[in-house]
This record gives structure tokens, C-alpha cells and sequence, in this order.
């Protein structure tokens, strides 16, 4: 019961996605453990297409398996009401809703009394450093900021599995280091296991304990970041250099 | 709960209105007042849906005319008394706003807006067909020639206090608007209104709440329906066409979606002119005329409107007298 109930584990089962004559996503299978997760691949790889799959926005064939429970059984909305947090590539804050109404309208949709989901979203704009800015609408916010209240979205009502999707496009090196440092955290927070997609491979070896590899909708390579980045295939493949032999 | 400067005055001039205006004026333009009062709130109905949902309903006018037939038909069926009638009216029409809004839920933009304008067409036909309630019998109950008397409340019976009466419910929509706004719909709104994925990885039941908004939107426009009807006694087809819906939307946007008094403005652009024009022995159709360059003005160059050109220019003014070290 533990084991199935409460294996911290995300486990993709050959998860097969076709937009017309293109297959988007070919079986890819993955058990993600490890607190900090990546998924690394070139452009075009299916690294969102798998973060689309996962929330639900896109149908897949094949399983997906979090803390024991079947995810993609449930409708999109549910499994953010389960415990499914995601960032976007482009953010996607509602300009006209205060910082703290953007985090709210997560927690207005899950259980629990309004001094729990006060004190929930206070810790969260406390952890980002967004507490001053709480009342500020989302609009007025600069990229950093915005990017702070996506990862502070991430963190209130218990989440269990969290992704973030390229969250350090258009950041400079100081704001990118803060926010791995943010993202970092998230597990010891909250629980929940991270599933982290970036260009940058320098904070996905920073943050990531174990990376997937995706290529052409395929995997190429899954294990320990270190492993994998001295892939000669994944050298080839993302990293531009050709392989030996 | 926090109220905005613009809201104080909103409420402040609504009472203004209520002890006011029936003072003010008199003979055809007490019935002008009233009739813009009724759009006001329809098209503060198609507003929020646009403002706060970027959804476009080309069927606002249309569903005050289910409104008014409900209440027509309330009211010469049963004796029950006129404020029982409109909040059923409102009840009833917001139902089946959201009957007819079923299909073009999963639906946005244009494919939407094109939806709503084929409700509004189907509802026109059946408004001509059927024609509206008189005090006839049977299920349509519309009788030949004369029409029965139609009961106003009792508390408003005379033109001048049934005026009073239709902007202090209109009020009530404002205000039922604004919680909603401030509340978790209004929240769960905004992220459908930034997009649907966000919505939906937010935890927002998308459906659920779009249907609440075409919920809501039937119910202030079947309000709006039912004190028309109140404020006339009979309704005409005429006045339901599926193009006086894409009007009033034209001048929600015109009036400025994003502010309480953009549907003011545009009932009053709506009802108003037309009627001056009339005074000043101007063919009123040419009204469409002045209405096609303004909804071109707004387009390109006043995205919210005059209201929003007005706090535009409210905004500057309160810059500019602030003492100058706290700017």
C-alpha cells in the first residue's frame, strides 16, 4: 500500500505521441526519483511535447505513473488539483490579477481552510521574496519577478510534481544562479519531485541528480547527469560534438 | 473587501441617479432614461465577458428578448408579484444562456463569437414567428389584438418611480459583476482570459466557469429584458434583431469594455443619440453612421474605449495636481 500510495517516483511508460505524419514522441519510458530531474534535448526534441503530455494538454499513448497514481487518467485541471505545478516556456501570469491572486486561483481550487491557504500563500511570496510585491498587479512585473511568481505558483498547495519549462529564458547569469538556487529548494519545501527542462547545461548539472535525453522524440539517454552528459550519443546529439568512430 | 475610486463614484452616481433623475426630466425622455437603464445593463453583461474572458457574445440583445418574453409571460400567466417574476426571468434566461452557450464552450474567438451571433439569429426568427406575450392564452400567449395590462411593482408604478427602480437593479448587476470580478470566478476568468493552458495547470475547471460566465451574462440580460418589458408593457421583435446584438457589442467596445461606465456610455450611445437626433429632426439612422467611425476609433486607436480615454485623462489631471516632490 505504502509502495503504491506513496513511491515518490514519476514513471513515463512508453509514451508515444503523433501530430499527423510525425512522431512527436516515440515510446519514451523514464523513472524519474531523484529530487531535481532534467530533460535535455535540441530544439524540436519533445521535451514540452513530454511536459504537455504529463499535464495532459496533449493525448499520448502510454502511462503515466506519479506517486502511484495514474495521472493520465485524470483531466488536465484535476491533476493540478492532484498536485501537477508547471511553469511555461513564455510565462503565463494573468497581467491583470495581483501577484497574489495569481498564486490564489491555484489554491481556490484545492481543499482547505482560508487561514491554511493564507498562511500557504504568505510562505510562498516569503520563499521568492515576492512578499513586498504582493498586491502589485502581475502586469508591472519585470521578467525576473514574473519568473518568481511562477516558481512561487509552484510551491503552494502541496504540490507533488513540479516542471518547469525553460525557466531561465531571458535571464541574465546572476537572476538565472537566484533562481536555481529557488528551484533547488522546491523539493526540501514541499515534497514534490522536479522535473526541470533548460538549454542551460551548466544549472542542469547544478540542480539535477539524474537527466533524460531526448532526440527527435526519442531517448537517447537516462541516469545520472554526469553519466549522461559523457554520453558520446548525447555529445552528438545536443551537444554538437560528433561522435568517436 | 477594497473598493476603487472609480467604483465610490460609480455607486455615488447611481444613487444620484435614482433621487435625481425622474426629477430632472419628464414625458418621452423618463421612458428614453428607463429603456437606456435596461441596456446598460445588457451591455455591461456582454462587457465582462469580453473584458474579463476575451470571449465575444453577439447574442446579448437577443437573450433580453428571452427575458422579456419570460417576463411577459410571468407575468399575464401568474399572479405572482413583479419581483418574483424578474428573478425568475433572470434565473430562466440565465439557464438557457447556457443551454444555447453548451456548444461553444470548447469553443474561442471567432468561431464563438460566430456560435452566439447564430443563437441570436435563431432567436430572432422565433421572435417574429411567435411574436411576444400580450395576455393571450395557450403556451405563446399572444391574443389577436389588444393587450392585457402588464403589473409593475407596487412600489413603482408611475414612470418616474419605475425609472428609479430599473437603475437601482441595474446597480445590483454592477455591483454582482464586481464581486464576481474580486472573487474566485473573476481570478479563474483572468487565467482563462491569459490562456487556456494556464487555466487549466492552474486547476481552473475551464468549461465549468466559461459556463458560469454565459450564466451570469443570461442572468443580467434576462434582468434587462424583464424591466424593459416592465417599462414598455409590450415588446416588439423588432427590438430583439440579431443585428441590434452585434450593435451593442459594437458599442460595449466603443463605450469601453474594461469600465463599469463604458456600458453606460454605450446604452447611452445606443438609446440616447438617437432619440436627440430625432429632437433635432436628424434622420436617427444616421446614428449607424457616427457609431462605424467610433467603433474605427476605438479599433485603432483607443483599444478600451472612451471610458478608457476618460481615465486617461482623469489620470493625467491627478498627476498633474499632485504636489510635485510626491509625483
Amino acid at each position: 500500500m505504502a509502495a503504491a500510495e506513496g513511491a515518490a517516483m514519476i514513471e513515463l511508460n512508453d509514451l508515444t505521441v503523433r501530430f499527423g505524419g510525425v512522431t512527436a514522441l516515440d515510446a519514451v519510458s523514464a523513472r524519474f526519483k531523484a529530487p531535481v530531474s532534467g530533460i535535455i534535448g535540441p530544439n524540436g526534441a519533445g521535451k514540452t511535447t513530454t511536459m504537455n503530455v504529463i499535464s495532459g494538454f496533449l493525448r499520448a499513448q502510454g502511462s503515466i505513473s506519479a506517486f502511484g497514481t495514474d495521472i493520465a487518467r485524470l483531466a488536465p485541471h484535476r491533476r493540478s488539483q492532484w498536485g501537477l505545478r508547471r511553469s511555461f516556456q513564455r510565462e503565463q501570469l494573468a497581467d491583470d490579477l495581483s501577484v497574489a491572486d495569481n498564486l490564489q486561483v491555484i489554491l481556490d481550487a484545492l481543499p482547505g481552510t482560508a487561514q491554511e491557504k493564507r498562511a500557504d500563500l504568505a510562505q510562498a511570496l516569503e520563499v521568492t521574496g515576492l512578499a513586498a510585491r504582493a498586491q502589485q498587479l502581475a502586469g508591472g512585473l519585470n521578467t525576473f519577478e514574473r519568473r518568481l511568481t511562477d516558481v512561487a505558483r509552484c510551491l503552494i498547495g502541496r504540490p507533488r510534481l513540479v516542471m518547469f519549462d525553460e525557466p531561465a529564458g531571458g535571464l541574465t547569469q546572476d537572476e538565472t544562479h537566484r533562481l536555481g538556487t529557488l528551484i533547488a529548494q522546491v523539493h526540501g519545501l514541499t515534497g514534490a519531485l522536479v522535473l526541470l527542462i533548460d538549454h542551460d547545461v551548466d544549472l542542469i548539472q547544478r540542480l539535477c541528480s539524474e537527466t533524460l535525453v531526448l532526440d527527435f522524440g526519442r531517448r537517447i539517454a537516462f541516469g545520472e547527469t554526469r553519466a549522461v552528459l559523457a554520453d558520446p550519443a548525447v555529445q552528438a546529439a545536443y551537444l554538437g560534438i560528433e561522435e568517436a568512430g | 473587501m477594497s473598493t476603487t475610486l472609480s467604483g465610490r463614484i460609480g455607486v455615488a452616481l447611481a444613487l444620484m441617479a435614482i433621487v435625481f433623475l425622474p426629477m430632472l426630466i419628464g414625458g418621452q425622455w423618463m421612458r428614453i432614461f428607463t429603456s437606456t437603464a435596461c441596456f446598460t445593463l445588457a451591455a455591461a453583461a456582454a462587457a465582462f465577458m469580453y473584458a474579463r474572458l476575451n470571449m465575444v457574445s453577439l447574442a446579448q440583445v437577443a437573450l433580453m428578448g428571452v427575458g422579456g418574453w419570460v417576463m411577459l409571460r410571468l407575468n399575464h400567466g401568474t399572479a405572482l408579484p413583479f419581483e418574483i417574476n424578474l428573478l425568475l426571468t433572470g434565473v430562466l434566461t440565465a439557464a438557457i444562456s447556457v443551454l444555447l452557450a453548451l456548444p461553444a464552450l470548447r469553443m474561442r474567438g471567432l468561431y464563438l463569437a460566430l456560435i452566439t451571433l447564430m443563437i441570436a439569429g435563431g432567436l430572432e426568427v422565433i421572435f417574429s414567428t411567435y411574436r411576444f406575450p400580450n395576455g393571450g392564452t395557450g403556451f405563446w400567449g399572444v391574443m389577436p389584438s389588444a393587450a392585457a395590462p402588464f403589473r409593475r411593482p407596487v412600489l413603482a408604478e408611475s414612470d418616474g418611480a419605475y425609472l428609479r427602480y430599473v437603475i437601482a437593479v441595474v446597480l445590483i448587476g454592477f455591483l454582482l459583476i464586481d464581486l464576481h470580478r474580486r472573487t474566485r470566478p473573476g481570478r479563474a476568468w483572468a487565467m482563462i482570459r491569459r490562456s487556456e493552458a494556464a487555466a487549466l495547470a492552474s486547476g481552473v475547471n475551464v468549461t465549468a466557469f466559461k459556463a458560469w460566465a454565459f450564466a451570469l451574462s443570461g442572468l443580467l440580460a434576462g434582468l434587462a429584458g424583464g424591466l424593459l418589458a416592465g417599462a414598455l408593457g409590450l415588446l416588439d421583435p423588432a427590438t430583439f434583431r440579431a443585428s441590434e446584438s452585434v450593435l451593442l457589442f459594437a458599442l460595449s467596445v466603443v463605450g469601453g469594455a474594461q469600465y463599469w461606465f463604458g456600458a453606460v456610455i454605450a446604452a447611452a450611445l445606443y438609446r440616447v443619440l438617437p432619440a436627440l437626433f430625432n429632437n433635432a429632426g436628424i434622420d436617427p439612422n444616421l446614428t449607424l453612421v457616427i457609431f462605424g467611425a467610433a467603433l474605427l476609433h476605438a479599433i485603432t486607436t483607443a483599444p478600451d474605449g472612451i471610458a478608457g480615454q476618460i481615465m486617461g485623462v482623469f489620470r493625467g489631471l491627478t498627476a498633474w495636481l499632485r504636489p510635485k516632490g510626491r509625483r
